[in-house]
Parts: C-alpha cells; structure tokens; sequence
C-alpha cells in the first residue's frame, strides 16, 4: 500500500456539529481484543475509550477496509491491521464524510490504466516474438561454440534414433557413395564446418539435420527416390539446415517464443490450448523461412555441380502429393512452390552425374546387409 | 447454527459459533464476467486484479461469529511476485535444460527423472502462495500467518505422492493427514499455533468404498461425479473437522448432495457451452463453404478450414467458450462450494480465541508467482 500522504498539511474540515456519540469497536492493531470506544471527530478523529483518547486519525489517512456489511476503517499512520468497525449506519455517513481519501488507494479506479499497460506489455511482446526472436537466433547461433552445438546433437540425437527405432545402415560400399556425395554438395556448396551423413533404416521417407553437423537420411527416402539427384537434392537441402546452423536457430527461437507467449496468455483460456495454437503458429512461420533458406543452398550447390534443382522438388511432390493448400500451421512452404522455384532455376543437367551407377546401387543397398550393422552403435 | 447478533461479552456456557456467508450472487457473477472481459483485453494480465477482487469477496463476506474476515492482499503484489518468480525461474529453466542436455547424452529419455525435480518445486510453490494468502487474511485485528520451509513440505509431498501411486491411491488419506499436520503446524492466528487432529484411519474408514466403485464405474464416466460428490464432502468434512486453531475447533455437516449439485450443473453448462460452440463453428464452416467452390471431400474440407474468415471465426468461438467456461466454474466451484462449506462449518470454543496477541509479517507473494508462472495458483 503506498503511503503518499501528508499527515500535517491537510486543513481538516472543522467540523462544527455538537459532538454526539459515535460508537464503535476499535481492534489496535496488537491483538484482536474488541475495545468499545466512542469516535469524536475533531481536527482528527479521535478514538476515546473509558474517557481517554487512546489514538487519533487524521482523516486524511484514514481508508476504507472490507468488512461486510459494516463500515470498516484503517489508517495509514496508525499500526498496519488497526481498525475500527461502525455498525450504526448512519454515525458511519458521519465520519465519513471527514474523511476524504477513502478510497484512494483502491484498485478499480485503475482498470483503466491496467487495461492500457497490458495492451502496450503485449504489444511490445508480440514485436519481439516477431521480429526480436528471430534476430536473436541470427546473431546468437554464430557466437555458440561448435562443441556446445555438437552436444546438443548428441543429446537430440539418442531420442530421434529411439523413438524412429531404425539401426545406422553401416554398409561400406554405400556409406563411401554416400560420402562421396556429402563431399561433393559441401564443396559446391562453400561449406567449411566438419559434417556426418548417416542412412537409417527406418521406411520413413524423410531426412533431417541435427545440431552439431549431422544429417540422417531415411532409407524410405532411398528407395522411393528414382534417380541420384533426388536423392542428392534432399541431402544438399539437409545440408542447408546445417550450414545455416537451423537445429540451434531452431532451439533459441522455440525457448524464446515459448517463454514470451507463457509471460502473456499467463493462466487465461485454461491454460494449454492458446499456448499451443500461438507457438505452434509461430515455429512454423519460423521453420518455413529456414526451410526456404535450406532450398536455397540446395539450388545454389546443385547448379554448382551442374546438376538440375528440378529432380528434388519433383521428388517433394510426390512424397507430399501436390496439394496447393498451405495453413498457417504448416512448418513447409508448399511443396508445389517448392518445385516451381526449383523448376525457375533449372539450368540443366550438364555436369557429370554425381555418382556412379555402382555407387547408386551401393547406396540404394546401404542398408540391405543386417549382419554388417550392428544395432544403432 | 445462525447467530443473529455478534455480542462482545464472551457467554458463560460455550455454544458453537456459526460462520456465515454473506456475499451477493450476482455481485460475484458480475465481478467476475466483467474480469473475463477483462482478462481478454489485456491477454491476462489482469487475472492479479481479478484474483485479488474474487478473494475479497469471499473473505470480507464471511463472518466468524458475526466478525468479518479481511483480505488485505493487493494486486500489485501479486505482479511483483510474477515478476520476481519469472527473474528466478528463468535460470532455473537454463540450468534444468542443459541438465536435460547432458542427460540425454548419456542416455536417451534420462532427463525425465527431471520432471521430479519440477514436481518438488510445485509443491513448494503451493506452499508458499499458501502462505501468503494466509498472511493477507486478518480477522478482528489480527492477521493469520505461516511458517515452516517450504522445501521441506515439497519433499513430504513427493514422497507420500510416489507411496499414493505406488498403492493405487489407497494411501491417500494417510497423504492428506500428514500433508495437512505439516501445513497446521505451522499456520498461527496471531500467538495462537494451529494444527490437525483428522486421523488418516477415519478418512480411510468412511472413503475406502469408493475406492473399489470407482474403478468400474470409469467405465460407465455418468456415475464418476456422483462419485466424487461423495468423496469430496467426506474428504472436505474430515478436513475442517480436524482443523485446530490453538483450542478452537470446527465442525462440519456438509453432505455429499450439497456438492452434488454444483458439479451436476457445472456439467450441464459445459455441454451447453459445447454445443453452442459445435452449433457456431457448423455455422462458420457452412458459410465459409458456400463461398469455397470447387474442391470437393476433405480437399474442400482443408481449404475451408485454412480461410482466414473462418479461422477468425473458429478462434472467436474458441475465446468466447474459454471466458464462459472460466465464469462458470468461478461462481459454482469457488464462490458457491466457498459459501456452502462456509454455512455448513461451526466452530466451537471460540472463546479460546478471545485475547489473541498479534505476531507475523505480512510475507511477499513470490509464492504466489511461483505457482502462477507454473500454472498451478488456486483461489
């Protein structure tokens, strides 16, 4: 409670009435015996019990507590839970009306002023949900060392290879074309941070990028793919992610946007389910740049070997189908705009193929030989 | 059990005093319909001004023995204590995410005995909020107050809560009673110390039947409230009757068909929220698909749903059942089951109460923003 009274300069009004009886039960703040008293109002008000006055409030002090249906008063100068209690409704107007600051401390004169400052605290933390979160991410993930990023991944890494419950295909033959490939999107790719590319044999057709410079491709995506540079596609897309460091991004901005939406919505709506919806809306708009981003460096690398762009987003579409609807809760661009970017900077297949048919066949058998793999390291 | 007079002379033949509950219905419903507004406009942060102005509603309407309670938290407070619970949690968010880190390296999944951890700290966060909002309750000049660590009742919680798991929940009552001494023992009305006389035993011999009814009766989900309307006043009767405050003791009547009733119409505005919700979103979705040609199957189904209208639409819907929900449950299961314990618990020897010295702080509400930013805050 703020005490920004002036206890001497307030000029009370004097009053002038003969001074009848007010009675009232007074609690001194020490312990909670019920003192009878009588209330005279003078230059303060004076709480007089047996003909002694045992304590006086200026009026100006003086505020209204809860108490029910009785009037309830406390005073600012005097012990913080003193109190007296007027049942007599009408003795009750009469102090009252000497005391002009009642209800100055009390809070629904102020809804205004909440409303308002909430409006402005939110405000600011959707622009930086918005635009701050994603700066941060941009200029934090360079400054995290490697070596923090490559824990990270191995932490990420035992859950992904857990719950997708496929082995690493450990196959030499297929490993070494696989190798092969990495080797070369990195160079046309300009990549200088170390990277490991992994098979798992798991029917999934997908492929994903951990923190650290890891990349796992499904063999799901092996074996639907029809020809090299589909498969090359996806891996210089993954890549991408790890070139652009998107797995630490990705961690950054998801702590920081769940953090600021949990300060905002609070407990309102139960919790949960608006949470949920903002993030979700949120990390996906996120992801969608990155995954543009990581289709970039895919394009850009396989022009550099000469080799078309067209196979990987021919490759999305029919993994995904081709539907034209995107959703704000989407965490891929549409896979049709994908394919028609790529189909733009298709400049031909000229350069030599990326791998030899032996080494394509290698790969597509990476994970044929179960003896050789010896169950997820 | 109704006093009509607060005398101040102490009567010679002890005879039990009555708590009453004097708040206006509609004055509650109003506070907090216009609170939910509220706390719409200003994306929550005005639930510390409608938590402070539920919570003197309840306590300045009631009244022991014709004396009413105070509530002299105020809602500033309550932001500071979010605040400052927000500057602490979040190294802790920090260092219990790198712990996961270096867990999971080791081992997939090890960083889940870390929800423990987080367990333990709700319960001290429940603790604490408890203990400020007893230190913000006064009662005839004298505010209640709470000691005791908090660290030290997050164990015995988590403790007795593996043993509650462990046994089914046939050890719950056992939980209940030694959870309820802790919190008794270190709760005081000025000099008087409280504390808790319930036996486990007898809780125990009144509830163990339902324990058995309520395993096949979750496969038939209608009798579950019944139920637990039973539970709840043998568990709630149990409770105030083994409250002590120095010498003073209660006494409850409540019986499971006053609680039934809340629950039966709580459920019943929920399915009438629900299918007013179902009836709106039919509505949006219908509009929505007659200005969409075309597609047809659930192609036409996906581009209705992602059209920014009907998305509007839905989250409206969606707001307007949250906010209904709140009020709902905020009138029938805080002011109405408040009120009903209230008027159903008479105390007996108040007397014991009379020449109460003052003692206690009024201790800061990091507690409370504790259990806020965890989502577990209760009244």
């Amino acid at each position: 409670m703020s005490a920004d009274s002036d206890l001497t300069s307030v000029a009370s009004p004097a009053p002038a009435q003969e001074p009848a009886v007010i009675s009232a039960i007074y609690y001194d703040g020490t312990s909670n015996r019920k003192r009878q008293v009588t209330l005279s109002p003078g230059a303060a008000l004076d709480i007089v019990e047996d003909g002694a006055t045992v304590a006086t409030w200026p009026y100006a002090d003086i505020r209204r507590a809860d108490g029910g249906r009785n009037v309830r008063l406390s005073c600012l100068s005097a012990l913080p839970l003193a109190r007296i209690e007027i049942a007599d409704k009408a003795a009750a107007e009469r102090v009252l009306s000497f005391c002009h600051a009642l209800d100055a401390d009390h809070h629904s004169k102020q809804t205004g002023k909440v409303v308002a400052w909430s409006l402005a605290a939110a405000c600011s933390i959707v622009v930086v949900t918005l635009f701050g979160i994603p700066l941060a991410a941009d200029r934090l993930a360079p400054m995290v060392p490697y070596t923090v990023e490559k824990r990270i991944g191995e932490a990420v890494d035992r859950q992904a290879r857990t719950l997708l419950g496929g082995h690493v295909c450990e196959r030499k033959e297929g490993q070494a074309a696989l190798d092969k490939m990495v080797d070369k999107i990195r160079v046309a790719g300009g990549m200088t941070s170390p990277l490991e590319a992994h098979v798992l044999s798991t029917s999934i057709p997908n492929a994903f990028a951990l923190p650290g410079g890891k990349v796992y491709l499904l063999d799901g995506l092996i074996q639907k793919a029809n020809n090299v540079d589909e498969v090359a596609g996806v891996l210089a897309h993954e890549l991408g992610h790890a070139h652009n460091r998107d797995g630490l991004r990705k961690i950054i901005q998801t702590g920081g946007s769940s953090f600021l939406i949990g300060l905002l919505f609070g407990d309102i709506m139960g919790g949960g389910a608006v949470l949920f919806a903002a993030r979700s809306v949120i990390d996906a708009s996120y992801s969608r740049e990155a995954e543009t981003q990581a289709d970039g460096f895919a394009i850009t690398s396989m022009n550099a070997l000469g080799r078309s762009p067209r196979p990987l987003g021919e490759f999305l579409v029919r993994i995904t189908g081709k539907s034209r609807i995107s959703t704000v809760i989407d965490s891929h661009p549409l896979s049709a705009d994908r394919l028609d970017r790529m189909a733009k900077e298709d400049h031909g297949s000229l350069g030599e193929p990326i791998l030899s048919a032996a080494e394509w066949r290698a790969l597509k058998e990476i994970c044929v030989d179960p003896k050789k793999s010896d169950g997820g390291v | 059990m109704h006093h009509p007079m607060p005398l101040p002379s102490v009567p010679l033949i002890p005879t039990p005093k009555g708590i009453t509950f004097t708040g206006e219905r509609p004055e509650f419903r109003k506070l907090v319909t216009r609170g939910a507004w509220l706390e719409l406009i200003t994306l929550g942060f005005y639930r510390f001004w409608l938590a402070t102005d539920m919570r003197r509603h309840l306590w300045s309407n009631t009244a022991v023995d014709g004396d009413h309670a105070e509530y002299t938290g105020t809602p500033k407070e309550l932001l500071i204590g979010f605040l400052v619970a927000l500057a602490i949690l979040v190294p802790i968010y920090l260092a219990y995410f790198f712990l996961g880190l270096e867990a999971e390296r080791l081992q997939a999944f090890a960083s889940l005995p870390l929800f423990a951890f987080l367990y333990l700290f709700t319960q001290f966060a429940l603790y604490r909020a408890r203990r400020y909002r007893l230190a913000r309750t006064v009662w005839r000049g004298v505010r209640f107050w709470m000691n005791g660590s908090g660290w030290s009742y997050a164990w015995r919680a988590a403790l007795w809560g593996v043993w509650v798991f462990a046994s089914l929940g046939l050890a719950l009552p056992w939980r209940a009673a030694a959870l309820e001494r802790f919190k008794m023992k270190h709760t005081h009305y000025g000099n008087l110390q409280g504390s808790f006389e319930g036996k486990a035993s007898d809780f125990f011999k009144k509830a163990w039947w339902l324990w058995l009814l309520c395993w096949p009766a979750a496969l038939f989900i209608f009798p579950l409230p019944f139920i637990y309307a039973v539970f709840k006043a043998i568990e709630w009767r149990w409770w105030v009757t083994g409250l002590r405050i120095g010498e003073v003791r209660f006494e409850s009547d409540l019986d499971f068909s006053d609680l039934m009733g809340f629950y039966w119409k709580v459920i019943g505005w929920i399915v009438l929220f629900v299918t007013i919700f179902s009836m709106w979103a039919g509505i949006v979705g219908g509009i929505g698909a007659a200005f969409m040609k075309g597609a047809s199957g659930p192609e036409q189904f996906a581009s209705v749903m992602q059209n920014p209208f009907v998305l509007a639409g839905m989250g409206l819907g969606y707001v307007m059942l949250a906010l209904a929900f709140n009020v709902v449950l905020r009138i029938y299961l805080m002011r109405d089951l408040w009120a009903k314990i209230a008027s159903t618990t008479v105390v007996h020897n108040l007397s014991a109460a009379d020449e109460v010295v003052a003692q206690g702080d009024a201790v800061n509400a990091l507690g409370e923003g504790f259990a806020d930013s965890l989502d577990v805050g209760g009244f």
